[in-house]
């Protein structure tokens, strides 16, 4: 048996937005079984990394479930477009970075999942440096 | 790639995420154990106490008992000794006479206290009548004492307490199970972001996780426009007391019992030995509290006001500082700090990381006096980074910036003063326009 593919993308490949920009992209299932399908959820949101515990929050959020007549055509590409807020804007920081990512999650039969991610830098905040004391 | 339960998840940054399913497994069992262990003892409490009690006052029905005899019964707990009253009654209950050893009251429980059952026993001679009540379904229970007892029902907080917490983790690990992290962030983010769901446009304030300035706004200033309040240092003067209260409330209990051991010629060298570090960490903390009083009440005020806020990269603006006091100055300097937080579990602890990102001094004088009512005054102009990170605030991760006051006076500790401010993600240019 294949393992369905989620295929995501950004359009004209961008991987870096400025605030207030609008983010758009298509994604599309292949090699999936209708009847192993479960939903689908695409999400553009950011998160921290770093010493602390993650923050998450969800900025565009659409759900499809198996409902939805119109995930029955897996192969056809679907759209997401958003327009991203003004903050708050990636950072590379020393011990708090936040990350934007747009993410698709596939939910399979019996609880598998398959996720794509795709990275992008929203702002051009540099990276910062500790002081040295 | 499809994913299965896994036992770890990815590492991201310093820290290993673990898998989310088993994750939720874990609380869910967790929760589950402080369910059952809740209705499990919420069940005894119930079914050995209060429902017993209830029915002696209820359901019972009233005959007359001879008292044969009585006694204290014992009996040995962690506690020790401990005790109730029984008596040897002999009553009719249904045409039928019956004796029997009985406690006074129905839930039968032993107390510490001798006194408390010899009580009761004086309450009852032997030889006399008294009314008394049976269980029409169990003839042979019977009491002499009816009414509530305040333990049978303030037990049962306890199970109420295991229930609550739970029933509620396990509702929330339910309704969580099987959902994307995205997803259940989404639904709580929806009752304040109602248009979540109807992308593609998203609602939400105009700079999401950036702090509210308004806070640092309701103060006027008397020179520029707002006063900028300072990171409060009162709040860990009251922290250290408190630690200091507590810490040497402890070991003064121990210190006592170490002297008083000495004073009898019964000295525990053990005792006294491993009590040492812990006397030292006592005096510790009260030399800190002595420095930060010394800090807060020989220092006189320190004043910053700003002409404009929220600030924005690339914006430059006045600054008031005036320092009080009766002062000779070493150094004395203004800077602007950006600070990272980071708030983190270690074990059963929650730490908190800072590293500071950014630090420009923007004003510096040195070796000068400050005398008493004459505050020293200045104005200052400072730039912001064009490209500066803004105020950034989540539940467990900041970014800060601050205007820091530094000083070093002779022969008084240095002090150090943060007054926040926030800035926005949004260029000095196009907020003026």
């Amino acid at each position: 048996m294949t393992a369905p593919v989620l295929n995501l993308q950004l359009h004209e490949g961008r991987k870096s937005y400025q605030a207030g920009e609008t983010l758009s992209g298509e994604y599309r299932v292949a090699s999936c079984d209708l009847g192993d399908l479960r939903a689908i959820e695409i999400s553009v949101l950011w998160y921290t990394e770093g010493k602390g515990d993650e923050d998450l929050a969800v900025h565009y959020f659409e759900r499809l479930s198996l409902d939805d007549s119109q995930v029955l055509d897996l192969e056809r590409p679907r759209r997401f477009s958003t327009v991203l807020p003004n903050s708050p804007l990636s950072y590379e920081g020393v011990i708090v970075k936040i990350c934007w990512c747009v993410r698709a999650r596939l939910f399979l039969a019996r609880g598998r999942e398959v996720v794509e991610e795709r990275l992008f830098q929203l702002g051009d905040v540099p990276a910062a440096r500790a002081v040295l004391p | 790639m499809a994913r299965d339960i896994k036992f770890y998840g990815k590492k991201r940054g310093d820290r290993r995420t673990g898998s989310r399913q088993m994750g939720r497994a874990g609380m869910g069992l967790f929760f589950g154990t402080f369910l059952l262990i809740g209705l499990g003892s919420l069940l005894l409490i119930l079914f050995t106490l209060s429902i017993p009690e209830w029915r002696a006052n209820h359901g019972y029905v009233e005959t007359q008992c001879l008292v044969l005899d009585s006694r204290i019964a014992e009996q040995k707990s962690d506690d020790g000794l401990t005790y109730r009253p029984e008596f040897k009654l002999e009553y009719t209950a249904g045409g039928a006479a019956i004796t029997k050893w009985r406690p006074s009251e129905v839930t039968g429980a032993y107390s510490s206290n001798r006194g408390r059952s010899e009580r009761i026993l004086g309450q009852f001679p032997v030889g006399q009548k008294y009314p008394c009540w049976y269980d029409p379904r169990d003839p042979n229970m019977v009491v002499l004492e009816r009414g509530y007892s305040w333990f049978a029902w303030l037990m049962l907080i306890l199970p109420a307490a295991f229930l609550t917490i739970g029933g509620g983790g396990l509702l929330l690990s339910v309704l969580r199970w099987g959902k994307s992290t995205e997803r259940i962030s989404a639904m709580s983010q929806q009752s304040t972001t109602r248009d979540l769901f109807q992308p593609p446009v998203a609602a939400g304030p105009k700079f999401p996780n950036v702090p509210d300035a308004a806070d640092l706004t309701n103060s006027a200033g008397t020179t520029l426009a707002y006063r900028l309040p300072s990171a409060s240092a009162r709040w860990g003067l009251l922290a250290i007391l408190l630690f200091c209260l507590f810490w040497n409330g402890i070991v003064s209990v121990f210190v006592t019992l170490a002297v008083r051991g000495h004073l009898r010629g019964e000295a525990d060298w053990f005792l006294t030995l491993f009590m040492i570090p812990f006397i030292l960490v006592g005096i510790g903390a009260v030399g800190f509290l002595v420095r930060q009083v010394l800090i807060e009440a020989g220092v006189g005020s320190t004043i910053v006001e700003i002409e404009a806020h929220p600030l924005a990269p690339g914006g430059e603006y006045d600054v008031f500082f005036s320092q009080a006091g009766r002062l000779t100055i070493t150094s004395l300097s203004v800077l602007l700090v950006c600070e990272e937080t980071a708030t983190y579990r270690q074990g059963t602890n929650t730490r908190t990381a800072h590293r500071r990102v950014s630090e420009e001094q923007i004003f510096l004088r040195e070796g000068f006096d400050i005398q008493q009512g004459m505050p020293f005054e200045t104005r200052l102009r400072i730039k912001i980074p064009l490209r500066a990170m803004h105020s950034f605030t989540s539940d467990h991760n900041k970014v800060e910036w601050k205007l820091v006051v530094k000083g070093a006076v002779a022969r008084w500790p240095d002090f150090e003063r943060g007054f926040p401010i926030v800035i926005r993600p949004e260029s000095a240019a196009s907020e003026a326009a």
